[in-house]
């Protein structure tokens, strides 16, 4: 005889045990960290430069490094990408070309960011002549967010009711001004947490860094935006592997600072939709 | 009795369905008109292309004219910001912007003119007093629109649409999502507007139409069957199938 509460329990059990699974490694990723990385941290770590061929010494031009790329790249991508996405969503028009266009972003997302690199050493770096320089690697990595931001925004524009659309054309209000004054402030929200999950990204990645802008081993900060940088996800690379006898403490400590800095903007993602989801009451 | 609005063969398709057919009518100054019929009839559609409101939705093919004031409305080149302007819209579902009542009806104010402080008060307070709102809220106009109940929200949104200072009122169902009581109230509200604005109000409810209209045009499938003084519609309509709708045989 077959028990229905029975198997409903086995089924509960291996859903629950599934959802167990996805926890465990980012608790024990969270953990590992944390435990062997925290003792490196102090004052010292996060404001020095690094010291004795990264044996010893700080961080801090890795972190102002990967700030720079980061504010570089979201300069670069959010107001094209805000732009493509109320293009997009409100004036295009479904036919080839915007059909086209969509596939076309779907695709950018999912492209190897080792592939945006090589793309950015080709374009920016040698074509254009900018070199290795934070430039370059803030137009790569803007190039890698554009995707995340475009759709972002597009769901958030797209999640605006068309009633408010039609009660404001219906007042004489152009497609403009209806874009600019109703439907634009109810898609902020949205359109910001698209965009701080794509800095989480950028902060992140080593691959489309690597060849366009990220030093080894660089101990001043940069002078202008022609400049190398160091970078937290390429510095944890390189005193991981190609360093010999780097204090495991300070490699952990690295992984903990970039870590603690995509959390965070993370966080601050989370705080902002929860806050919309919040007054949203549609 | 002037004419308002006029309505010259007009037929419409939403790709290959004719949603209306020859539709010829004439709506009269300062007084309200009432559609009538069963759903799908197209009364929603014919008060929709009078302020081209269907221009929003894609594969819509219009033929014929409309004159506001003897201009051809369907003219391609139309001023649409000047037609809706004068010709506003209220819709079923109370529908006001997630703002402050204030800024809910300044909205309007600002986009058509740049407008000092105190002028947008006291335009603010004209609109908010011709829906008789102005007593219940003088003192919350900083709160959240989304938090006054559906007959204030409905009232909101015709003081929203009178603040512009249109001719005409197009209001597509408007008591559909109100109680008897917020409708009574809201009918009180149309007749005391007539003396200001055109109103055309569509609505599936004939008792409401018999109490606040002076003209009512029954539809039947896009085409208007029938177009007179509300009395005689009510009371010896000419058509069969005017008779056997008003009687409740079908619809």
């Amino acid at each position: 005889m077959r028990n229905p509460r029975r198997t409903e329990k086995i089924a509960f059990f291996f859903l629950f045990l599934a959802t167990l699974l996805i926890v465990i490694p980012v608790g024990l990723i969270v953990v590992i960290i944390i435990q062997k990385g925290l003792p490196a941290i102090n004052w010292q770590f996060l404001s020095d430069m690094p010291r004795q061929g990264m044996r010893s010494g700080g961080i801090f031009p890795a972190i102002v490094g990967t700030i720079y790329l980061v504010l570089g790249a979201i300069i670069f991508a959010l107001p094209i990408g805000l732009l493509a996405a109320i293009y997009l969503s409100e004036y295009s028009k479904d036919n080839f070309l915007t059909r086209i266009i969509k596939l076309a972003i779907v695709n950018l997302a999912g492209v190897p960011s080792v592939v945006y690199g090589l793309f950015g050493l080709a374009l920016f770096v040698v074509f254009f002549k900018f070199g290795a320089s934070i430039l370059s690697g803030a137009l790569t990595l803007g190039i890698m967010i554009l995707p995340i931001i475009i759709t972002a925004s597009r769901e958030a524009l797209e999640s605006v009711p068309d009633s408010f659309r039609e009660v404001s054309l219906s007042l004489g209000a152009s497609k403009w001004q209806t874009i600019r004054h109703i439907v634009l402030p109810n898609a902020i929200p949205g359109i910001l947490t698209g965009t701080i999950l794509g800095l989480g990204r950028a902060a992140g990645e080593t691959a489309p860094i690597l060849f366009t802008v990220a030093a080894f081993y660089l101990p001043r900060l940069p002078k202008s935006i022609f400049d190398q940088v160091m970078a937290l996800p390429y510095h944890l690379y390189v005193i991981s592997t190609q360093v010999p006898n780097v204090d495991e403490k300070i490699r952990y400590g690295t992984a903990l600072v970039l870590l603690a800095l995509v959390l965070f903007m993370n966080l601050i993602a989370i705080i902002i939709r929860y806050q919309f989801r919040k007054r949203k009451k549609w | 009795m002037n004419t308002k609005i006029k309505v010259n063969n007009l037929d419409l398709w939403y790709g290959t369905f004719q949603a209306l057919k020859n539709v010829n009518a004439a709506f009269n100054e300062k007084e309200i008109t009432a559609i009538i019929g069963p759903s799908g009839c197209g009364k929603s559609t014919l008060l929709r292309t009078m302020n081209r409101m269907n221009d929003l939705i894609e594969g819509v093919r219009i033929e014929g004219k409309i004159l506001v004031d003897y201009v051809n409305i369907l003219d391609s080149k139309a001023d649409l910001i000047n037609l809706r302007k004068k010709v506003g819209m209220v819709f079923q579902r109370p529908n006001p912007f997630p703002l402050s009542i204030y800024e809910n009806i300044a909205f309007g104010l600002r986009i058509h003119d740049s407008i000092k402080r105190d002028e947008l008060d006291e335009a603010v307070k004209q609109a908010l007093t011709q829906v008789a709102l102005w007593d219940e809220l003088k003192d919350k106009l900083n709160k959240s629109a989304l938090n006054l109940s559906l007959e204030q929200r409905q009232r909101l949104c015709i003081a929203r649409l009178v603040a512009v200072k249109p001719d005409v009122l197009l209001m597509d169902e408007p008591c559909s999502s109100l109680d008897p009581q917020a409708t009574a109230r809201i009918e009180e509200l149309m007749r005391e507007l007539k003396n200001r604005y055109t109103i055309i109000i569509v609505t599936h409810n004939m008792q409401q139409a018999a109490r606040v209209s002076d003209d009512t045009g029954f539809m039947l499938l896009g085409e208007l069957i029938e177009f007179a003084k509300t009395g005689d519609i009510f009371t010896k309509p000419k058509d069969k199938r005017t008779e056997d709708y008003i009687t409740g045989r079908y619809g």
